[in-house]
């Protein structure tokens, strides 16, 4: 009886484990930090080469707590001296993981100032903000522009970073439990804009030259995907991936009617 | 009728324009508002300023207000301009109206003519840049700018980004290029030298006694920076060079030569000598810095690694420049000599080490005791990993600029000849946060019988531990010594600093978290060799404690103490007169808060110092000082 209890106990420990350690692991691929293909980075000296090279994205379920890590492939600075500000030990990055939850409903427009949308049927319940800002301004910038979307936002309990990793975590019962299997992500890599425009949520704007604190290589006007770097399916950082991105964040735009065209419909990725 | 109708679908249509994101003109504004108070009896809206001028702007009490407009220009997509104007910060609420033009001198009288411009808060230019993008190619694109920057594009080593309050007082013509296709980027720049504080007598000219007529119009920087960056890494090489000229008082073409008529106090005529309507130059001072910068970060290896090396050289003209050290007390921002000098700096750091969030960071650092950036970063920069003496960050020149800011600032701290390591390990797991770092420095600047009298600045206060929380420039409250004083006569100096951080954040109302930091210093300097009874032991102990909730969307409160015990023996004297053993007990309770609502941003801090000095050789000295700050800023 004693062997059945303790192997019983064994049993469900191992499995408590198991699922204490859900862990989602993708890659992406080097040298696709150029959003559709033709994006350029601001030409002040603080974005260096590399800053919004996204190459893996891991989710760890520990405890009550999910941990999200999105890998930088330099290493990670603070030009702006973000504990100066409250904020988090980091400067230039500002990152947006999007998760479906549940196979119908939920949410097909990003958050303002990305110009993106989700692909039918992977749309998101959740979106977690990986922001150098402190949770003061995050909840006051969400309040203010978020509209209905609001209720999708994530505020991690704590975001840092280290070496070429950003972390945050994030309390399982914010995201609605633990994440199940099927749960699908997107991350999106953008850049921390402490000046937003009116109705941009702390992102910088992508137009069609670079300017000193603007990206290159898009549109002067909103049609573009305000988006440097995402995950494609399968995520495992092939080189195909960097065209797949590239397709998955095309757009058209006519500067005479940029209300029309084509904006980009990026994919979720469901490891 | 119809005019009216037609004006009003005109406006109609134009609602119905999508306008780009770079319209042809745009405008920025923020308006910041300051309080400051504290249970003194100066007055200003700047903590910290330096006394020595005769200047206004410093104090502890009052409120002011200041307003920025930034306009945009976009002429084309290849040209954009930018020019900042922002009033003057200075104009206290009670100054009601004042128009700064000082109609009756120096009479004290209430008109509102009376203190100056300072107080007037005028609009004033402060930047403008013009920015044309040249792409040669596809792969190979240039920037032009002229006007004004931040000089962020080099390092602090070098030259470097200056401090946020003078973000567009530089100004020079900048190329920045890159050809994508082979990673390579380069940057140069001509900078008009700041007359105010580049060069000896912090100025390029102006207020040396030495110069009867300075000239500082064509007095530049210039600087290279070229960078590769492929996938596994960078290698940059910056070099740099701050040339101050002075014209030659003995040409003959030269205002105010004693040789305009070519002749000799006798009378005689020089032979040689002609004027041809034109004058000229020699150099007053010069550095040039140069480093050489390569970072090694593997794909899927969590480790980087990156070296620094660098030469500093500095050539001064006698001729033209007063000796700073002897005849300005010590104060002074260069050696009074030609120096060459070395820095080198090796740093690694692993992350996620056998478990995630626990990582291991080493510096190696070796700064030559001559060393000297003359145009480096003042402040708002940190070259070095340890946390330091000051927890400000650590530069390398003698031209640090702690002023113009507040006592919630911290300060920056000298490294010049520093020599050591450092050790920071840290874990990260869920919302807990800790670091351990261990630095120990040995000091290339540790000799005996060194001249600071007539070579090295000593700065006037080279002793005891540095006070920022109650700093005085004067330091007529024995504040300690000077953050930029890395010289003394008689120095064999070596320091251990240990640093704890730890940090748990919890799930309480809108997310709370709990901070400790405690820091230990050990600080041995046999001074003279001749003698133990100068022998300085300082050991000094800091512990901060705080508490941080956020109780509404936006709105975080913070709440908090810190406990300062300072044991110095032998803190400060001369051989002569003998050194005296101090004790430092400090203090400090605080709480804040800080709130951000649609737009705005209000920050409360209050705190309550209280510092009890106890002097073996002078009496003790007693400290309860009430502080508080409030800042509000909206920007749109």
């Amino acid at each position: 009886m004693r062997h059945i209890i303790a192997t019983t106990f064994g049993v469900c420990l191992f499995a408590s484990l198991a699922f204490a350690q859900t862990k989602v692991s993708l890659k992406d691929p080097v040298g696709d930090d150029d959003g559709p293909g033709t994006y350029t980075y601001p030409t002040d000296p603080v974005y260096k080469p590399g800053s919004f090279d996204m190459t893996s994205f891991e989710v760890e379920e520990k405890g009550g707590e999910v941990i999200f890590r999105v890998g930088i492939r330099v290493p990670v600075e603070d030009p702006w001296d973000s504990k100066s500000w409250g904020g988090n030990g980091f400067s230039l990055q500002f990152i947006q993981v999007y998760i479906d939850t549940k196979p119908d409903g939920g949410f097909c427009e990003g958050l303002p100032g990305l110009n993106i949308q989700f692909k039918e049927g992977q749309c998101y319940e959740k979106v977690v903000l990986i922001s150098p800002q402190p949770k003061e301004r995050l909840h006051s910038e969400v309040q203010q522009k978020a509209g209905k979307l609001k209720e999708a936002v994530v505020i991690p309990k704590a975001t840092r970073a280290r070496g070429k990793v950003i972390e945050a975590v994030v309390d399982a019962k914010d995201l609605g439990g633990p994440l199940g299997k099927g749960t699908g992500f997107q991350v999106i890599m953008q850049s921390n804009e402490g000046y937003p425009d009116a109705k941009d949520l702390l992102t910088r704007k992508v137009n069609e030259y670079a300017g000193q604190h603007r990206f290159g290589g898009g549109s002067d006007y909103d049609c573009d995907p305000h988006v440097m770097d995402i995950l494609v399916p399968p995520a495992k950082g092939g080189k195909d991936e960097i065209e797949a991105q590239h397709e998955a964040l095309a757009y058209t735009c006519d500067p005479n009617n940029p209300n029309a065209g084509s904006r980009a419909k990026i994919p979720m990725v469901y490891p | 009728m119809r005019r009216f109708w037609g004006f009003l679908c005109f406006l109609l249509l134009c609602e119905g324009v999508a306008f780009p994101d770079t319209k042809n003109f745009d405008f920025a504004g923020k308006i910041y508002t300051k309080w400051l108070y504290r249970n003194n009896d100066t007055q200003g809206i700047l903590s910290y300023g330096n006394p020595f001028w005769p200047d206004d702007i410093a104090g502890d009490n009052g409120v002011g207000s200041e307003f920025e407009l930034k306009v945009f220009g976009r002429p084309s997509k290849f040209v954009e301009a930018y020019a900042r104007i922002q009033s003057r910060f200075g104009e206290l609420w009670q100054d009601w109206w004042e128009s700064g033009e000082r109609k009756y001198g120096d009479q004290v009288n209430t008109s509102g003519d009376s203190l100056g411009m300072n107080r007037a808060s005028y609009m004033k230019l402060r930047g403008t840049y013009v920015r044309a993008i040249v792409p040669f190619s596809k792969t190979w694109r240039n920037t032009v700018t002229i006007g004004s920057s931040d000089l962020g594009m080099f390092n602090p080593w070098t030259i470097g980004k200056v401090r946020f309050i003078d973000r567009d007082n530089g100004k020079g013509v900048f190329i920045n290029g890159s050809v994508s296709n082979i990673d390579f980027s380069y940057d140069l720049a001509a900078i008009a030298l700041p007359k105010l504080y580049v060069g000896p007598w912090w100025s390029t000219g102006i207020g040396d006694p030495e110069l009867a007529r300075p000239f500082y119009s064509q007095d530049w920087a210039y600087g290279a920076k070229f960078a590769y960056s492929p996938k596994w890494g960078a290698i940059t090489v910056i070099s740099t060079l701050t040339n101050d000229i002075e014209v030659d008082i003995t040409d003959p073409d030269a205002v105010g030569s004693p040789y305009a008529q070519c002749k000799d106090s006798l009378g005689n005529p020089i032979v040689g000598c002609s004027k041809d309507h034109a004058v000229d130059y020699h150099t007053r001072y010069m550095n040039s810095v140069s480093t050489v910068e390569a970072t090694w970060n593997p794909e899927d290896i969590p480790l980087i690694a990156n070296v620094l090396a660098g030469v500093s050289v500095q050539r001064l003209d006698k001729r033209l420049t007063a000796n700073g050290v002897a005849l300005n007390q010590g104060v002074s921002p260069i050696v009074y000599k030609d120096t060459e000098s070395y820095a080198v700096r090796v740093r690694l750091e692993a992350s996620d080490l056998g478990t995630k969030g626990l990582t291991l960071k080493g510096e190696y650092f070796n700064i030559g005791e001559d060393w000297n950036s003359i145009f480096g970063a003042r402040r708002e920069a940190d070259v070095l990993l340890t946390d330091g003496f000051l927890g400000g960050g650590q530069l390398p020149t003698l031209n640090l600029a702690n002023e113009f800011m507040d006592f919630d600032e911290l300060f920056y701290e000298s490294c010049i000849g520093w020599h050591g390591g450092t050790i920071i390990a840290s874990y990260e797991t869920g919302g807990f946060e800790g670091s351990l770092e261990s630095t120990f420095i040995w000091y290339n600047t540790n000799k005996q019988n060194r001249d600071v009298d007539f070579t090295y600045p000593d700065f006037l206060h080279s002793e005891g531990y540095t006070d920022t929380d109650l700093y005085d420039y004067a330091n007529t409250t024995d504040r300690g010594r000077d953050p930029r004083s890395v010289y003394k006569r008689n120095q064999d100096r070596r320091t251990w600093i240990e640093v704890l951080k730890l940090k748990y954040g919890f799930d309480l109302l809108k997310g709370a978290d709990i901070s400790l930091k405690s820091k230990l210093i050990y600080d041995k300097d046999y001074r003279s060799h001749r003698t133990v009874e100068d022998d300085y032991t300082g050991l000094i102990t800091q512990s901060r404690l705080a508490f941080g909730v956020g109780l509404y969307r936006g709105l975080r409160a913070e709440v908090g103490g810190q406990f300062d015990y300072w044991r110095e023996d032998n803190r400060k004297g001369t051989l002569e007169q003998g050194y005296g053993d101090d004790r430092t007990y400090k203090g400090k309770g605080f709480f804040g808060i800080t709130w951000e609502y649609e737009g705005l941003k209000f920050r409360y801090y209050f705190e309550y110092v209280y510092k009890d000095q106890e002097r073996e050789r002078e009496p003790d000295q007693l400290f309860k000082v009430f502080r508080s700050k409030a800042s509000l800023e909206v920007a749109w």
